[in-house]
């Protein structure tokens, strides 16, 4: 039986993608969480925002405190982070440079920290090392700090700029210690042992459309596709014959309370049979509704991923 | 035309908020998250215009595929393109105005802007073929936002069009054109920029020596060189950006801009929306309310399984069924309550305490009939109860 856990669990990064509104934020402290349930050391990450000052996967996680750019315990087993491309850029000048001081008054100077910010990729770039950083801590015994990191991607139009930094970075830089770094960091994200990533869709018929596009776009990229999961599936307690005699037998009465319902799990089922068609041989995981809200919901739905499909 | 819904909601209508703003304003903004509509609420709002005799133009940015198919206009285009008036009147918008629609390509816009700013031909060919330009234009964080604005600002100033709603790109720094150009500035700002240039001497000679030395080293040798021709070459565009910028803000801080939040019920296109209206706030742009899509809110019309006759003798499959589908318009009315508190929460936060819910329309709107019948609901709406009355009787 393939379950989140063996699919994820022996994954050192598993990268959380998808159209925004299709509750990535939901699914990435989910499977956080479950994986985390599961012994494993688990890190869970979001990519900052400017001037962000609340953190949308801590609230998921039921952080009380501050979730800074530094991890923050979120439970057992479980810490939260909010990833800051600067940091990044500084581990990773620290490292090319090989003089600490020269990468700090390179940090300094406002010019470089712009054109690190501002320039094509780099963000991503500081991004992706930083998250490398994290991956490479280790406890005193030399063990890894975090077994997985688990990151929460932001949506549209960037959801692949990490896997574009080669194709755009490389293609403006003529060499230099940060090609070296790049490549780094691509063997992480582009090895399918150590990296996966996790497509999230709602069972309707233009989410699903946009899903298979980026893990089309996902594939084309040589990022390993490790999951597809649908989201927010609604319960079916129909069945076929029951749904034909309801729908034949409301329709002269005109719209009637629970049809849009009805109709929302026939668009749900032909959806994930679409999905399910197209998926080839990437697992698909299926969470269903729920009414639980706030970080009771990804509580809930961490238990729910902790079983399995056939 | 078939039945719709939405025709049953449309019984005891009156105009809403956003029906004067669609009349009169030029400039209507939606924002909000992804995934919550706004690129369809956008275009049922500038249709909405169209209805009211207006000449419109919806400037989109990543819309979904399915929409530009509806609208009928092409996915990639170097100009604003008309929607078929023979289209719109078989969608039941007949007597409308003009409705354009331009799907933004942020490099056409850009490479317009160069060309309007630099008069030297030479000069422009040398932005145009630097490697570096080929990757700003589309690639730099910031710079879709910076396009956006400067198509809008060059198009209302062409005068083509009455109303102009922008449907802004579904990030946060959605709204970051307007603050002082400020991401922008972080890489055009000329005082940054001239550390880059080529320097006879003083302290700039020397923070531009650490620089040069910075780059070369991670860099590799040859990109400093290229960086000082590239922004040399551009660093002519500043002044005129940077005063475009302002006029933009200008404009849409004036009487004749609005800004509508698009939200669904989810709670994390509320946090969204929570940031948009702090966001708007601080900028001190006219917000005029939300439009919450998505949204259960409206039952008036539905009838009751509960009161459906069975018949006599109603098959197994009908009885259980039928159970079932109650069991769903319970589950439809706690839903309604939800986002009727929704709503009157949303009111409340809004100065003007404007927001409105759209109808459930079912699934995702994927024709022209669609979007004019979500414009004619926008622009009229029935008001809702605060919460859920006892069920309606039938017939």
């Amino acid at each position: 039986m393939t379950t989140v856990l063996s699919t994820l669990g022996n994954l050192r990064a598993v990268l959380v993608t998808g159209k925004g509104g299709v509750g990535k934020t939901t699914v990435t402290a989910s499977i956080a969480r479950m994986l985390a349930a599961s012994g494993r050391r688990v890190l869970c990450g979001e990519t900052a925002v400017d001037d962000q000052t609340t953190s949308p996967l801590g609230a998921a996680l039921g952080v009380e405190g501050k979730v800074g750019e530094d991890p923050t315990p979120a439970g057992p087993n479980l810490d939260v982070v909010i990833l800051q491309a600067t940091r990044g850029h500084r581990a990773f000048l620290r490292d090319a440079l090989k003089v600490n001081l020269l990468a700090d008054a390179a940090l300094r100077s406002a010019a470089i920290r712009r054109f690190l910010m501002a320039a094509p990729s780099f963000p991503e770039m500081g991004m992706l090392y930083r998250v490398l950083e994290l991956v490479r801590l280790r406890l005193s015994d030399g063990s890894p700090r975090y077994h997985t990191v688990v990151l929460d991607l932001p949506a549209t139009g960037h959801a692949l700029a990490l896997a574009q930094i080669p194709s755009s970075l490389l293609r403006i830089l003529p060499g230099g210690p940060i090609v070296e770094a790049v490549k780094e960091g691509l063997g992480l994200i582009m090895d399918p042992a150590q990296t996966g990533s996790v497509v999230v869709t709602l069972p309707e018929t233009l989410p699903v459309s946009e899903a298979l596009e980026l893990a089309d776009g996902i594939r084309k990229h040589q990022l390993p596709l490790a999951a597809v999961v649908a989201n927010r599936v609604p319960y079916d307690p129909f069945s076929a014959a029951e749904k034909a005699s309801v729908l034949g037998h409301v329709k002269s009465a005109g719209p009637t309370l629970g049809v849009r319902s009805l109709e929302r799990i026939e668009r749900s089922r032909a959806a994930l049979a679409r999905l399910a068609e197209a998926r080839g041989d990437v697992p698909m995981f299926v969470v269903h509704d729920s009414w639980a809200e706030g970080a009771a919901l990804p509580a809930e739905l961490a238990v729910s991923l902790a079983g399995g499909v056939p | 035309m078939t039945e719709r819904p939405s025709d049953h909601l449309r019984l005891r209508t009156q105009p809403s908020f956003l029906e004067p703003l669609v009349a009169n304003k030029r400039v209507v903004v939606c924002c909000g998250a992804g995934g919550v509509g706004k690129t369809t609420t956008s275009a049922a709002l500038g249709l909405a215009g169209a209805l009211a005799g207006r000449r419109v133009l919806v400037l989109t940015i990543d819309p979904a595929r399915r929409l530009a198919e509806a609208m009928g206009i092409p996915e990639t285009s170097r100009a604003p393109a008309r929607i078929d008036p023979e289209r719109l009147a078989r969608a039941g918008a007949d007597g409308a105005g003009e409705l354009h629609a331009w799907m933004l390509n942020p490099a056409v816009v850009f490479e317009g802007m160069v060309r309007r700013l630099t008069t030297d031909e030479a000069r422009v060919q040398q932005i145009l073929d630097n490697r570096l330009y080929k990757h700003i234009s589309g690639m730099v964080a910031g710079m879709q936002e910076y396009t956006a604005a400067e198509a809008l600002y060059t198009l209302y100033e062409s005068g083509a069009y009455d109303l102009i709603v922008l449907d802004t790109p579904p990030s946060r720094n959605a709204l970051e054109f307007l603050e002082a150009p400020r991401k922008l500035s972080a890489f055009l700002d000329e005082r940054i920029i001239n550390v880059f240039l080529p320097k006879k001497g003083g302290i700039l000679k020397a923070a531009s020596g650490l620089i040069e030395n910075v780059f070369t080293r991670i860099f590799g040798p040859g990109f400093y060189g290229e960086l000082q021709g590239f922004l040399d070459a551009f660093s002519g565009m500043f002044g005129s950006m940077r005063a475009h910028s302002e006029a933009v803000r200008t404009l849409l801080t004036s009487e004749e801009a609005t800004f509508v939040l698009v939200t669904s019920p989810e709670p994390s296109a509320l946090v969204e929306a929570n940031f948009f209206q702090a966001k708007i706030e601080a900028l001190g742009v006219p917000f005029a309310g939300y439009v919450l899509n998505r949204s259960w809110a409206y039952t008036r019309g539905y009838a009751s399984p509960e009161l459906i006759e069975m018949g006599d003798a109603p098959s197994p499959e009908l009885a259980s069924g039928m159970a079932k589908l109650r069991q769903l318009a319970v589950e439809e009315r706690r839903r309604a309550d939800r986002d009727r508190k929704l709503l009157t929460g949303l009111k409340s936060r809004t100065a003007s305490g404007h927001a409105l819910a759209t109808p459930h329309l079912g699934g995702a709107i994927e024709d022209l009939a669609g979007l004019v019948d979500l414009a004619r609901n926008l622009v009229q709406t029935e008001e809702l109860p605060p919460s859920s009355r006892p069920p309606p009787s039938v017939r």
